[in-house]
């Protein structure tokens, strides 16, 4: 407050030194009028001093709730009560929302591309609940495509450093299939076709867990996986009347949509179903196919485990009696697991039948270039190309081996560990030893599979 | 696994993404209307010198893109790479520009490797959480990021792995790193 100045309005002494945007000027605090003002202009060397404010600091836009972010916040709600979600989720969607909000490669983005997040907020707070909402309920309710829902989704997820469990199956089995309309008889849905929930719902989590063991969920999106294997539970349930309908038949009717690979999906777990029959002796005798199998999934679903376990298992050891009549035929047949290295013809085939049990086992010392090993252990019956040689004295459990000429490499797989070396540089004959250690008992498995490169 | 048994995986390298300058004005139109084996697009604003028939036994696939700041060519491995360009760079120099052959980079590695055992992707992403990230509803693959190495592995449940990175030897490296772990969550054969 500087001394001796008075104001010309009201004559008080109390002027104070205000700045209004930058200008500084006097003030009297009484009635307000403005005394002196500051410099309207500045010097060379003031403008130096100056910087630059861009406008979302000055203007403190941040800060604030903006109207975009507003409704976008309202839209997160409206969301999480249209899919009835537990109002839990509703706080934790928007504060995901504000959360992302205050990156600024979000502020700034589209307003599609806001509209997709609403619908990223949500699917991550229900999936870090459990909560099965699958990408594609998401989309139609915000009628978005799905390239732009993933593209915001996998942003999102790297900017908020989050860590989302992935899609709980079984829920999500649950879910859907509780929204086929098909526990109920109307107009559309003749009497036959109603079953039960309870039971529809345990024998399609049956199925789903039988394809998630057989491989057929790996890597695929898991809708049309369980649209197959409700169709199959649907059908098995009531085989006599429901065969003859179709699945896109069975879709409409329970007013639910198709997706595509569902038909692939279907096939494939009726080729596993096939396989398990196979191993079941009453059902041997029947010869089923892909629609007879349908009548009898109850009684397959029931010994899932072990025919599982029986089925693939075994589907390996079924190549063994077709190879043990490729050997008894001779060297004609080229084919097989090795097909792509191919040795040159003349190769001859010489079986070591001193040792009864490993029939096939060149004699030791012996070289070969083409042999084939008859495991009897676990059935497994190959071919093992190129150089080999067993270990010189018989209580030795090693072998060596060496590459074939031409760059191919060699996998030597057993029991316990699995070799693959790579061709020497120079691509001769030079022995590459590969030391596989065995009991004395456990002759040496062939080769599983091999590369050119 | 014993301790003197020692894995090795055929690492194919499909792609490699280099770059390389002229330092001299290339007339698209000219390479266009003059060049053997161009084809020109003209919505991308690029001209594509395809040199796939080159020589077909040794030579390198090589198809060079002209982009606004250098020159592209994909390839085989890196050497054949460096070769490829300057044979690009010597069939510009015949065209009558005056080429010169400067600041070769290798921009990208793309190479396949596979395993020989399935992989359980659910059991994988559960164990490399903030890595690896699985979203069977958009990729059947899980996507793993190797911050130090700059390097992506794609990672399919049949076993076969995709890799991108900086130079061939971060693609080896990604790979050794990765594959104990995706030994822990293969799948057994029964």
């Amino acid at each position: 407050m500087p001394g001796g100045g008075r104001c010309p309005d009201c004559g008080s002494t109390e002027l104070v030194e205000d700045s209004h945007y930058s200008q500084s000027q006097l003030v009297c605090s009484d009635c307000g009028c403005v005394v002196t003002e500051g410099v309207l202009t500045t010097t060379y060397s003031d403008e130096g001093n100056l910087r630059e404010v861009t406008y979302s600091r000055s203007t403190g836009e941040n800060e604030q709730v903006s109207r975009s972010q507003q409704r976008g916040l309202r839209r997160v709600r409206d969301l999480c009560r249209v899919l009835k979600l537990p109002p839990t989720f509703e706080d934790t969607a928007v504060a995901y929302y504000q959360q992302a909000y205050r990156h600024s490669g979000i502020r700034a983005a589209r307003l599609q591309k806001k509209e997709v997040l609403v619908g990223c907020c949500v699917l991550i707070t229900c999936r870090q609940h459990n909560w099965p909402v699958t990408m594609g309920t998401l989309c139609t309710l915000l009628y978005a495509d799905l390239d732009a829902f993933s593209g915001t989704y996998m942003q999102i997820v790297k900017l908020l450093g989050l860590d989302v469990p992935s899609l709980c199956l079984a829920d999500l089995v649950k879910t859907y299939c509780s929204s086929f309309k098909l526990f109920q008889p109307s107009p559309s849905v003749p009497a036959k076709y109603v079953e039960d929930k309870e039971k529809m719902l345990s024998r399609t989590q049956q199925l789903v867990e039988l394809a998630d063991e057989t491989w057929l969920v790996t890597g695929r999106h898991p809708l049309p996986v369980i649209t197959a294997a409700t169709f199959l539970a649907w059908q098995s349930l009531r085989p006599s009347d429901r065969l003859t309908c179709s699945l896109a038949r069975f879709c409409k009717l329970a007013n639910v949509d198709l997706p595509y690979p569902a038909s692939s999906r279907l096939q494939e777990l009726l080729a596993v179903l096939l396989r398990m029959a196979e191993q079941l002796a009453w059902l041997q005798v029947l010869k089923l196919n892909k629609r007879s199998v349908v009548k009898h999934i109850g009684d397959l679903l029931q010994h899932r485990r072990t025919l599982v376990r029986k089925a693939f298992r075994d589907g390996t050891a079924e190549t063994e009696p077709q190879e043990k009549e490729l050997q008894e035929q001779g060297q004609g047949h080229r084919e097989g697991l090795c097909s792509s290295l191919g040795p040159g013809p003349g190769a001859e085939v010489r079986r070591n039948a001193a040792r009864p049990g490993l029939e096939g086992v060149p004699s030791l010392g012996a070289r070969e270039r083409v042999a084939y090993i008859h495991i009897p252990w676990d059935g497994l019956s190959l071919r093992l190309l190129g150089e080999w040689r067993l270990s010189p004295a018989p209580g030795l459990n090693w072998i060596h081996y060496c590459c074939r000429p031409g760059g191919a490499s060699l996998l030597v797989w057993s029991r316990w560990h699995f070799q693959r070396h790579q061709p020497s540089e120079d691509r001769t004959w030079a022995a590459r030893p590969c030391v596989v250690h065995r009991p004395w008992w456990v002759p040496v498995y062939g080769v599983m599979r091999s590369s050119t490169s | 696994m014993d301790a003197d048994s020692d894995v090795a995986l055929d690492i194919l390298i499909t792609n490699v993404v280099c770059v390389f300058r002229t330092r001299c004005h290339l007339n698209l139109r000219k390479i266009a209307l003059e060049g053997a084996n161009v084809i020109y697009k003209r919505d991308v604003g690029e001209s594509v010198v395809d040199l796939a028939a080159y020589t077909v036994s040794y030579g390198p696939r090589c198809r060079l893109t002209r982009v606004t700041g250098g020159l592209l060519s994909l390839n085989r491995s890196e050497e054949e790479a460096k070769f490829g360009a300057r044979r690009l760079a010597r069939s510009l120099q015949k065209l009558g520009f005056q080429v010169i052959f400067t600041d070769f980079k290798v921009v990208n590695v793309l190479a396949v490797c596979n395993m020989p055992f399935e992989i359980r992707l659910p059991e994988f992403t559960k164990n490399n959480r903030p890595h690896a990230s699985y979203e069977p509803e958009l990729h059947p693959a899980v996507c793993y990021r190797i911050k130090s190495l700059r390097a992506t592995l794609q990672i399919f449940s049949t076993g076969s792995i995709t890799v991108t990175g900086p130079n061939v030897k971060a693609v080896a490296t990604a790979v050794e790193q990765i594959y104990p772990f995706v030994f822990e969550s293969r799948k057994e054969i029964l």
